[in-house]
């Protein structure tokens, strides 16, 4: 449901949420003319009110980029060459200085992915929230308010607020760091938070912890959480909604349930799902994917999978393969797959 | 005799100001041509015993053998030549290699100063050990910086650094938790690779079960807390029958691949007090220990054996539930469930 961009296809597909991020033919170029190379390469997406959506991909598919875009936080030498990004109707892509710097924060935050160092190293905690409460007034009725609904987040995110607040982040661990990042990216009440790679530079339990809290608080606060990530088996356990890119392009979406159980998957998703080795016995070895992701300044002809993939035949470097969606909006661009099955498929983009 | 032994080993940071110390009566025996697993959680120790081991650390307490010999009392020309067989795989590609020297400088100073080979021969070994870890073997590549190599690369310059001073013995400190996951398998493949053609040991370490049980298949894992080894066994026993607490609460928390084991997960409670602190008497693991007794927080427990070379630091091995059926069978319910 969430790739559908035509009306028909949107219409029969929307069971459950609203759309509230539309990505709409996004294409995201870094470098001029014909030098120019497109991190993200025409990709159409939404992401429903109340999604725990999970953007999957390896280093330089465009993953990043792509979520950079959602808030308009693309800088030089990358801009966005085509296509629109909406917030609850309105174009981001368009919005002047102001409107951007009212929608940060309060309605779209973004936890990036080295958070643990996007702190001043020379204020405390306690100092940083005081700044963030002074330059967006409005939202609570004073300092005092604000401090005390920081401190509540702390305790959400298993936090003691007396180890927190007057303390230097250099005192922190590298997990408390990452809970604090996502306590002050909600400060604000935003209805929509966008993390980088929140659980990559952490160890086996405070990852389990991170995904036990962004889990609790998207059920408690009901907002909207946007998550990046190369780790396939986090998105098992956290995301409702998933789309995969590979190479700038947007390769497969759906529901955790379409992504990892349909028996109509791109093949790429099967490989990085088969390169986790398992720590559950029996379930055979991991395989690593042959090849590499390909150069964006230079890519294969047709399919960029292709090279790598598995089923792929001769035909499939004659085209690039459309996102193609069911009907229940599980798309998936894969010449092969989308021939054997035997549902009628749309295109989704 | 082992290639290596580690006896009663104990370790504080000078500058550290921490109650208890880094390493806590540590006991490691390696043999040649093995793989040992070091596993445990950030801050545990792990990386600091994988240096105590390659001999980039004096241990404040406790003795480092190799080949029988005290690692830190050897004649300087014995030591370098330990210096040489034991080598280190770093967790970080991307700051291990300096950023000022070419892949052909970074490459080259080690055979030469071991004179592993000439200056007239060093190019050709150079390129012979690029083909060897899957590089492409090409003069082009050796006058690369680092930041013109991808994460891959890096770490397959990396290992063939520690490859071309013929170690006995390597350590590979999380060599690949800072890689892409399709990458990984690849990365782990040629470390097995190098064992089977050079027979070398490797102590490897990392905190996460899944890739252990990959790499370390067939040989042994010690599982560390806060400096204590609080249970270690061969591979397959501590994974799928851990008996001391700690090894059972990382092996649940493991995220695995498939959206039915965590629905699973989420009806049952969260793990918790994860994040409790050592304690600092007693056994070191009872503040987050949901089996504890009193008598935990009086008494450091002794080492005892659960199984064939099996031991554990527990009063109370018996209270751990049996884990390697849990979630896949709660997983199958689930899903059966969600079939009616």
């Amino acid at each position: 449901m969430s790739t559908a961009t035509d009306k028909q296809s949107a219409n029969s597909s929307a069971p459950h949420t609203a759309p509230l991020i539309e990505v709409d033919h996004l294409t995201v170029a870094f470098g001029e003319g014909t030098r120019a190379v497109r991190a993200v390469d025409d990709v159409t997406l939404t992401v429903g009110r109340g999604d725990l959506y999970a953007l999957v991909g390896e280093s330089g598919c465009g993953k990043s980029t792509l979520a950079y875009s959602l808030l308009n936080l693309v800088t030089p030498p990358g801009r966005i060459t085509q296509g629109r990004v909406s917030f609850a109707g309105r174009d981001v892509t368009r919005m002047g200085r102001r409107q951007l710097e009212s929608l940060r924060g309060a309605e779209l935050s973004m936890v990036f992915q080295a958070a643990m160092n996007a702190f001043n190293p020379v204020l405390t905690i306690g100092r940083q929230v005081e700044h963030i409460l002074a330059a967006h007034p409005g939202v609570f009725a004073d300092q005092a308010e604000g401090r005390a609904y920081f401190e509540h987040l702390l305790q959400m995110v298993q936090l003691s607020p007396g180890e927190v607040w007057d303390t230097y982040e250099s005192r922190l661990s590298g997990g408390m760091k990452q809970r604090v990042a996502i306590a002050l990216s909600l400060l604000l009440k935003p209805s929509v938070v966008v993390l980088d790679e929140p659980t990559t530079a952490l160890d086996v339990l405070n990852q389990r912890l991170v995904i036990d809290i962004l889990r609790s608080l998207y059920e408690s606060l009901g907002i909207t959480i946007i998550f990046i990530t190369h780790d396939l088996a986090v998105v098992a356990e956290l995301a409702t909604r998933v789309g995969v890119m590979y190479a700038g392009r947007l390769v497969e979406t759906g529901t955790v349930d379409e992504v990892f159980l349909d028996r109509r998957r791109h093949p790429y998703v099967e490989a990085l799902v088969s390169a986790i080795p398992s720590v559950l016995s029996g379930q055979g070895v991991a395989h690593a994917i042959p090849g590499q992701v390909p150069d964006l300044r230079n890519l294969p002809p047709g399919c960029r999978f292709a090279p790598r993939c598995p089923l792929a035949r001769s035909s499939c470097s004659d085209g690039e393969p459309p996102l193609l969606a069911d009907r229940q909006g599980h798309a998936v661009a894969c010449f092969v797959v989308n021939e054997d099955h035997d549902q009628d498929l749309v295109v989704s983009q | 005799m082992s290639l290596l032994e580690i006896r009663s080993l104990g370790h504080r940071y000078p500058s550290s100001r921490a109650k208890r110390p880094v390493l806590n009566g540590v006991d490691m025996t390696i043999e040649e041509d093995s793989i040992t697993a070091v596993v445990g959680e950030s801050g545990c120790g792990k990386t600091t015993l994988g240096r105590v081991v390659a001999g980039l650390i004096e241990p404040t307490t406790g003795q480092v053998l190799f080949d029988g010999q005290n690692v830190w009392e050897m004649p300087k020309q014995q030591r370098a030549q330990y210096r040489r067989a034991v080598q280190v795989v770093h967790q970080d590609p991307f700051s291990s290699l300096n950023p000022g020297l070419r892949a052909g400088d970074s490459l080259s100073a080690g055979l030469l100063y071991h004179k592993l080979a000439s200056r007239r021969t060093v190019k050709t070994r150079m390129l012979e050990l690029l083909s060897s870890v899957g590089l492409d073997a090409n003069e082009e590549l050796l006058e690369r910086f680092p930041h013109q190599l991808s994460g891959g690369q890096r770490q397959r310059l990396i290992i063939a650094r520690a490859m071309s001073l013929q170690p006995r013995l390597v350590v590979a400190d999380e060599p690949v938790s800072m890689l892409d996951v399709s990458l990984r398998v690849a990365v782990l493949d040629l470390l097995l690779a190098m064992r089977r053609q050079h027979h070398l040991a490797y102590v490897f370490v990392s905190h996460d079960f899944g890739v252990v049980r990959y790499f370390a298949a067939g040989g042994r894992i010690l599982v560390m807390f806060f400096g204590v080894v609080v249970e270690e066994g061969a591979t397959d026993d501590v994974i799928d029958h851990p008996r001391h607490p700690y090894t059972y609460l990382l092996r649940e928390a493991i995220p695995v691949p498939d959206p039915r084991v965590a629905r699973a997960r989420r009806e049952t409670p969260p793990a918790e007090r994860l994040q409790a602190a050592p304690a600092s008497r007693g056994c070191v693991f009872a503040n987050r220990c949901p089996f504890a007794s009193d008598e935990c927080h009086d008494a450091r427990p002794p080492a005892v054996e659960v199984g064939d070379n099996h031991r554990v630091r527990c009063f109370f091995p018996e209270r751990v539930p049996q884990v390697s059926t849990v979630l896949q069978d709660r997983a199958a319910k689930v899903s059966v469930d969600h079939a009616d």
